[in-house]
């Protein structure tokens, strides 16, 4: 399935011509993971990359949903 | 290792060697005990009997990074409570450096009268008559203080707000660049300096005489091993550094818990036109600085220069709470119009927090548009003219709620909350109703917790523990006067004891792991709630303002939830 994926933080330094105000289309397989699109937009552990779903962070093993943005941002203590 | 005491009442300067009971504190723990012990918690903030005191951390002037940290603490004018606000700049380092472990104002100027301290490079004292100074705005307040003493100089002062003594008054310190960015801002603490006739704090940087370590080789080894942990954290060395505080913008509204237009939704339209990574675009196209270092000693480099269209200064240190009260609150989302605001405040002397929700809770009561820039920014020049209005406003939102009879002002003891919605993420509302402080960003910041997954905003089960954990570790951080990114990185049993460690080599003891943060933080939090209690504060004070019970937040449409009995559980120890 196809997805509109937008990246905070400095993730999309990976990603040159990543354009902000429209993200990226990604293209995974259905049933697919939130660790399986990190796994796949090769974002390793060490930067702390959470998905956030229609409010909400995904924990690792739980399934993307169908046609809805999603936001990938870094972890961050607050201030 | 001295005390300076300051009488200004009668323009005397005391100096004496610590007390033995005050051995091992610093920063927020030294000006809690210190005020909870010397301080009637009845007395009138704004009056002789308060005290007001600067404290660098027990750790500000070693080669520990991120230490320059200072706690400022007195009877809050602004809550009626104790209070400690704290900034970072060049300040601490200095007094840390100078062997100073606490400045003490006492009693009272004349009505009007108004000096300078000035702390030399031998850490001598002297009280200098100030009148010229008048009236003046932080920034050529401290353009003059630098001329005058040299750059090599460490400035916290008041503006016109202070002088006005409104409660929403902030002490400004100087950062590396000499500008009076930064803030100990909540609390109204500018407001006791004015009242006590301080206008500015001069420290001398060169001081070459802190406090010994008992065991230098020690104390560098166990640096070290801080010093890997903190820059091994990617948000220490990715996100502050390029991002700053600004970072949390995207997560925040991504999460449905900024609070928007008043708190009445938790998701700003056009957040993204103020979020970190847009902010770091702007100034990087502009020329100005996303990565700065603002506080000796830093390592992580969080602060930022904003500059204009062409190129010119606006502000620094543009911080996520003021993006968020700034725009997220009053509707506006345009960082030039935030970057500005934020300018007049640093320059006037006011907390950009209590500010922005000031504007809000004016703009919910019909008094002017949300989102209305060019309203925004006449409102913040009036605290400055001292106007009518302007003294309303600078005296935070709950005065602006009493004079438009506004029902939905959001805040906890008196002060404002910070941005992060109770409702849509309850540990924050935890802290918010229980902190001894009041509400606050920094005294139990659930949000990290909520980002690494590790804990679920919406979900009742673990708040209390977690803000409960947190607000412990933090007031023992506090008193170290190590910063608050740095500590974010410590919080692990791993970090505890590589921070104990260096607290050992100073001290020349060894700490258990009861020790560091569990027993420091204990004593300081119990300190604050027992003024708070001889004040006259009760459990029922630490509860949220009505409407975070009872009007669901969208994009989540939930309330908070946690019982009474929960946030009385808070403090069981």
């Amino acid at each position: 399935m196809k997805m509109r994926v937008k990246l905070y933080g400095t993730l999309s330094e990976r990603f040159p011509g990543y354009q902000p105000t429209q993200g990226m289309e990604v293209e995974i397989p259905d049933g697919a993971t939130a660790k399986e699109l990190l796994a796949l937009l090769e974002i390793p552990d060490s930067q702390g990359a959470v998905v956030i779903v229609k409010g909400r962070a995904l924990k690792a093993d739980d399934k993307m949903p169908h046609g809805v943005p999603v936001n990938i941002l870094q972890a961050i203590g607050g201030g | 290792m001295k005390f300076i005491r300051v009488n200004m009442s009668e323009k005397t300067i005391r100096v004496e060697d610590v007390p033995q009971d005050y051995v091992g504190l610093g920063g927020r723990g030294l000006t809690s005990i210190m005020i909870n012990a010397e301080v009637p918690p009845k007395c009138d903030p704004l009056g002789p009997q308060n005290k007001l005191i600067f404290a660098p951390g027990f750790l500000s002037g070693t080669p520990l990074p991120n230490t320059s940290r200072i706690s400022i603490g007195a009877k809050s004018p602004l809550t009626g409570t104790i209070k400690e606000s704290n900034t970072g700049g060049t300040v601490a380092a200095a007094l840390g450096r100078l062997g100073i472990t606490a400045v003490i104002i006492e009693g009272q100027a004349p009505e009007g009268d108004l000096s300078f301290l000035r702390i030399d490079e031998k850490g001598n004292a002297s009280l200098i008559p100030a009148q010229e100074y008048k009236g003046m705005r932080t920034y050529p307040l401290v353009e003059k203080i630098l001329e005058s003493y040299g750059k090599r100089t460490s400035v916290l002062c008041i503006g016109p707000a202070g002088e006005y003594k409104l409660t929403a008054a902030s002490i400004q310190s100087s950062d590396v660049d000499g500008h009076p960015c930064r803030a100990a801002g909540r609390g109204g603490l500018g407001a006791v300096m004015g009242a006590k006739g301080l206008k500015a704090l001069i420290a001398d940087q060169r001081g070459r005489s802190p406090d010994p370590l008992a065991d230098p080789e020690a104390f560098k080894e166990a640096t070290k091993a801080v010093t890997r942990i903190v820059k091994a954290d990617h948000m220490n060395a990715e996100v502050m550094p390029k991002l700053g505080t600004a970072g949390l913008v995207a997560p925040v509204n991504s999460m449905g818990a900024f609070p928007s237009f008043n708190a009445r939704k938790g998701v700003l339209d056009g957040w993204e036109k103020i979020c970190g990574e847009t902010m770091a675009e702007i100034i990087k196209e502009r020329g100005g600085n996303p990565t700065h270092r603002g506080c000796d000693q830093c390592i992580i480099h969080c602060s930022n220069v904003f500059v204009d269209k062409e190129g010119k200064y606006v502000t620094s240190s543009l911080e996520y709470e003021t993006i968020w009260a700034m725009g997220g609150m009053t509707g506006i989302a345009d960082l030039d119009t935030i970057a500005r605001l934020d300018n007049l405040c640093d320059d006037i002397g006011v907390d950009t927090m209590s500010t922005g929700v000031a504007m809000a809770v004016a703009m919910d009561a019909g008094y002017k548009e949300f989102g209305d820039a060019e309203a925004a920014i006449e409102m913040v020049k009036e605290i400055g003219m001292g106007t009518e209005f302007g003294r309303i406003l600078g005296s935070g939102p709950a005065a602006v709620g009493r004079h438009f009879n506004h029902p939905r002002v959001p805040v906890v003891k008196g002060q404002s909350i910070a941005a992060y919605d109770p409702r849509a993420m309850l540990g924050h509302g935890v802290t918010f109703a229980t902190s001894p402080m009041g509400a606050d960003h920094t005294a139990g910041n659930v949000v990290g917790a909520y980002l690494q997954g590790m804990l679920d905003p919406l979900n009742p089960q673990g708040q209390v523990e977690t803000s409960r954990f947190l607000q412990i570790a933090m007031a023992a951080f506090d008193t170290m006067g190590q910063c608050f990114m740095a500590s974010v990185a410590l919080l692990s049993p791993e970090g505890f004891e590589a921070f104990g460690k260096v607290i050992g080599a100073k001290l020349g003891t060894q700490l258990g792991p009861d020790d560091f943060p569990a027993a420091m933080g204990i004593r300081v939090l119990k300190a604050e709630r027992e003024f708070n209690r001889k004040a006259g504060f009760t459990k029922q004070d630490d509860r949220l303002p009505r409407f975070f019970y009872e009007e669901p937040l969208p994009p989540h449409n939930t309330v908070f939830v946690i019982s009474d009995e929960e946030l009385d559980s808070t403090f069981d120890f």
